[in-house]
């Protein structure tokens, strides 16, 4: 499928407006796209997480991760999956909690994509109600993909940060 | 309803109860899991999971501040902590209401008084209900035997400053007050610093009842009626039924209402449960316990009144009108009980045996309700309580509903792993329960030895 043009979205909700259906969740490779009656409901990808207009609710979203999960239930959202690739190292969530990039609001944020590291390097902090915890890296390399948007909650064992181990 | 979307702070077949039950009232409820339970019956039927952090229940469902960022994050408005893990927890409670979460069970201050025995003791005699007869602190032998004397033998010595056994011990008569009364001082002193003793009477024979109540938290309480617990093991209900067939109108009555007035003097918001000593020959019941939750047995009271007590659960937590029902509109008829399944094997000193079950029948048809979230191919894992369901079932009156439990263990399959199916079947058979003749130490004095003999023998 070709990249979409507003008017095909336009007319997507159009559809979605005339139908009886509560919501409506489509992914192609090129986008993702998530209409909902409910003002509350969510987008299932977190990637989509703009904030609900009015009665129907357009959320277009940037592609979704590759090997992102979909929910049985796209009212709420589910974590995203993000596959390693072969050679690369993954830093996981060791719990629950709220990502942040940065050690505090506006400071530059621990590691940048590209940047060298050692395993003692932090990469970023899991709160978890006002507890903030430091990741370490866990291997020395390179760092070549931070899986999780600031601010944002992972589960328990959420790939964080890709890296690319020194050989 | 006011309550839009819940956390459901538990695992099992509890989890499974309480996401039903919200979802029968429009809620969502969002499921929290260890990473043992990710595929578990509750996470499939929850609108959303969330995955706290490893099995072991220290690093997943009993920290209380992973459960509660998970409820804020995910935009939870109420929060349901099942019973055990951090059910009781007033520190729960209380972190819920800081952030603006309905804690579905009472409030963190009721929470942390009913909890602590000596407080409970003090707030229930206040209330009026009786405890169990005993003494302020003995100082000798001699004194011990006068105390004795005014309560009646047998009694039971207790050390003041802690328990777990130390200082304790029961005498039946005066010789025995002397023969050991030193002796058990010494050891208090010497595990707890301080060797003051005091006495109880001795309850033998006592059975285990509990009153059911809910109360709205502005001081309207009401009772489901009671329940019988008494087939236990090491402190470990096994069977529960409702009513408690053998104690007399007039004491049930007194029964309910000392459940009803200690929890009104509270101001006792959602679901609880009093338990009580039942003296059977004295006609008597003495105060034990307050627990601040749903329980386990809470089927049986619900098949006897027709009441949804999850339901109502959510109900007073979400401030709605009427979600107490008027005492004169909860109705006790008919008789229920229930049976504990677990993964454990009886015949070998009940060592817990988690596994896959291969195969997963369990019987079906008029009044048979079962609780669980097994089904055939489900890893029962080692982390957790092995607890995998409950039987429940329902007839006319005690005697129907023992032949109809006897029927429906016959009928329940269970295969893969080792279960306690074979105990049950022997208790549900065995004359003392059928004629309801048993107290809360007879499982492990009379049945016990000869089922464990039965099974040595190879039958």
């Amino acid at each position: 499928m070709s990249k979409p043009t507003p008017a095909d979205i336009e007319n997507l909700v159009e559809m979605f407006n005339r139908s009886d259906w509560e919501e409506m969740h489509l992914k192609t490779d090129d986008m993702e796209i998530f209409l909902s009656n409910d003002a509350n409901a969510r987008a299932p990808s977190a990637s989509a997480a703009v904030p609900p207009l009015s009665a129907a609710v357009a959320a277009v979203s940037a592609p979704a991760p590759a090997g992102a999960i979909a929910s049985a239930n796209p009212a709420m959202p589910v974590a995203t999956t993000v596959s390693v690739p072969d050679g690369m190292v993954a830093v996981l969530a060791p719990n629950l909690g709220s990502f942040y990039r940065a050690p505090k609001p506006g400071a530059p944020p621990y590691v940048e994509v590209g940047q060298t590291i050692t395993a003692a390097t932090e990469v970023c902090l899991i709160e978890v109600m006002k507890l903030f915890t430091p990741v370490k890296a866990g291997v020395d390399g390179i760092v070549r993909e931070v899986c999780v948007n600031d601010g944002e909650m992972v589960e328990y064992e959420q790939v964080l940060v890709i890296i690319e181990p020194a050989s | 309803m006011a309550i839009k979307r819940v956390l459901v702070a538990n695992r099992g077949e509890i989890a499974l109860r309480i996401i039903r039950a919200a979802h029968a009232l429009g809620i969502e409820a969002v499921q929290v899991v260890s990473s043992a339970d990710r595929d578990s019956a509750a996470a499939r039927l929850a609108d959303r999971v969330i995955v706290l952090g490893p099995a072991a229940s220290k690093l997943s469902y009993l920290d209380a501040n992973l459960v509660v960022h998970a409820a804020i994050s995910s935009g939870c408005d109420a929060l349901h902590p099942g019973y055990g893990f951090l059910s009781e927890r007033a520190s729960l409670a209380r972190l819920c209401s800081d952030n603006g979460v309905i804690f579905v069970g009472p409030d963190a201050d009721v929470i942390d008084s009913l909890g602590d025995k000596l407080r409970a003791r003090a707030i229930a005699e206040g209330a009026g209900v009786p405890l169990v007869p005993g003494t302020d602190r003995i100082a000798s032998a001699k004194d011990a035997r006068k105390a004795a004397e005014e309560l009646g033998f047998p009694v039971v010595m207790k050390a003041s400053a802690g328990g777990g056994g130390r200082g304790m011990f029961v005498a039946r008569d005066a010789q025995a007050l002397d023969d050991s009364f030193d002796k058990a001082s010494t050891e208090a002193l010497e595990a707890f610093g301080d060797g003051t003793l005091y006495m109880e009477r001795y309850v033998e024979d006592a059975r285990h009842v509990e009153v059911q109540v809910a109360g709205d938290g502005e001081g309207r309480v009401v009772h489901y009626g009671e329940r019988d617990c008494s087939v236990q093991r090491r402190y470990q209900k096994v069977v529960e039924e409702a009513p408690c067939a053998l104690m007399p109108a007039h004491l049930r009555q007194a029964l309910h209402e000392s459940a009803v007035s200690l929890l009104a003097s509270l101001k006792y918001r959602n679901a609880g449960t009093v338990e009580f000593l039942y003296d059977v020959p004295r006609e008597a019941f003495y105060f034990i316990e307050v627990n601040t939750r749903i329980q386990v047995e809470h089927p049986v009271s619900e098949q006897v009144t027709g009441q949804d007590l999850v339901q109502t659960q959510f109900r007073i937590a979400a401030g709605e009108v009427g979600a107490l029902p008027q005492q004169a509109h909860i109705h006790l008829n008919r008789h229920a009980i229930e049976c504990r399944l677990n993964a454990e094997d009886a015949a070998n000193n009940f060592m817990p045996s988690p596994g896959r079950i291969t195969r997963w029948s369990p019987p079906q048809g008029t009044g048979v309700r079962i609780d669980s979230h097994c089904e055939d191919g489900y890893l029962v894992p080692p982390y957790y309580d092995s607890m995998i369901g409950k039987l429940i079932v329902t007839a006319d009156d005690r005697p129907a509903a023992v032949a109809r439990l006897q029927d429906a263990l016959d009928d329940f399959a269970i295969e893969g792993l080792t279960s306690n199916l074979p105990l049950l079947r022997a208790i549900a058979v065995h004359e003392d329960f059928i004629d309801n003749r048993f107290h809360t130490k007879w499982l492990e004095e009379t049945l016990l030895p000869t089922f464990e003999k039965d099974i040595a023998g190879g039958t």
